[in-house]
């Protein structure tokens, strides 16, 4: 098909096929999640489960790929899910406005092969872990603050999350005083769907490693942690 | 010598968490030091020695979207 030609060879047809018959959970459709149901959504992994329960804010627009001043006040989800229909319309969406909880998460991730953790709040973070070991689904996690991005895959029974968040109760980190920038969250959000996309078609990616970006300085560390 | 986040870093006697924490200008208000794997209070960064050998993770603090 003409529309993954630029996909080929780094993709084969035979993965592009695979990767019709995956489905999967990106949860925060904010500025992590925009770009990877961007990323997503131009590889075609056949199903997404979009999920965010807020509106857009005029001060997403600084680093929110699906925000723009024609949709402040609207879902982040509706917006989602007319990007991806109008990029690929071979995607089907499940666009699900509600935030991830305890109650609700493990029917969001039902049936889905891989969570891609985009939230912004260290709670609802923990939740998506707990609920993913349960249900033996992988996560991809991505955290940005200024010009500092993490990435990491937690497999279902890793606790990766306590090591970065020692204090549950403690809602926010760095971002609460340095923000986020666009180029932070799109190149952490970009290597959230790689790693995503590799997982789904069991190539090697990450795996008991922290990936940490510092823009700032323009370093790229992979870190040890078990 | 010590390890911090992977890379070698010389160590002193009577070096404490505090200490590393200045030398390497890891100013941010949000730090999780984790030496050996065992994770390290803020309120231990004073007292906290660091032994040589030792293995030293100190990340942000960090969970914007």
């Amino acid at each position: 098909m003409e529309r993954y030609l630029r996909n080929h060879d780094a993709i084969s047809e035979s993965e592009q096929a695979i990767l019709a018959t995956k489905r999967v959970l990106v949860v925060g459709c904010g500025g992590l999640g925009g770009m990877v149901i961007e990323c997503l959504a131009r590889i075609s992994v056949g199903y997404l489960r979009v999920v965010d329960g807020d509106v857009f804010e005029e001060s997403n627009l600084n680093r929110q790929l699906l925000s723009s001043t024609m949709n402040l006040g609207r879902p982040k989800v509706l917006a989602a899910q007319q990007r991806i229909m109008a990029v690929n319309p071979l995607v089907e969406v499940d666009a699900v406005q509600a935030d991830l909880a305890a109650e609700n998460a493990m029917e969001l991730l039902a049936g889905c092969d891989v969570a891609v953790d985009c939230l912004d709040n260290i709670p609802a973070r923990l939740v998506l872990q707990q609920a993913a070991k349960v249900a033996g689904v992988t996560v991809v996690h991505g955290a940005v603050a200024g010009w500092l991005g993490r990435i990491c895959v937690i497999q279902p029974g890793e606790d990766l999350l306590s090591l970065l968040y020692p204090n549950p109760e403690e809602a926010q980190g760095e971002e609460r005083q340095r923000g986020t920038l666009s180029f932070t969250a799109a190149l952490t959000a970009s290597w959230q769907a790689a790693e995503t996309v590799k997982l789904l078609l069991g190539k090697p990616g990450l795996q008991g490693e922290i990936l940490e970006v510092d823009l700032l300085q323009a370093i790229v560390r992979k870190l040890k942690i078990s | 010598m010590i390890k911090v986040n992977t890379e070698d870093y010389p160590w002193h006697p009577g070096m404490t968490v505090r200490n590393l924490l200045d030398e390497k200008q890891f100013t941010f208000r949000h730090i999780i030091v984790r030496v050996n794997g065992e994770f390290v209070s803020e309120e231990d960064y004073d007292k906290w020695l660091i032994q040589d050998g030792d293995d030293v993770l100190v990340l942000h603090l960090m969970a914007g979207g």
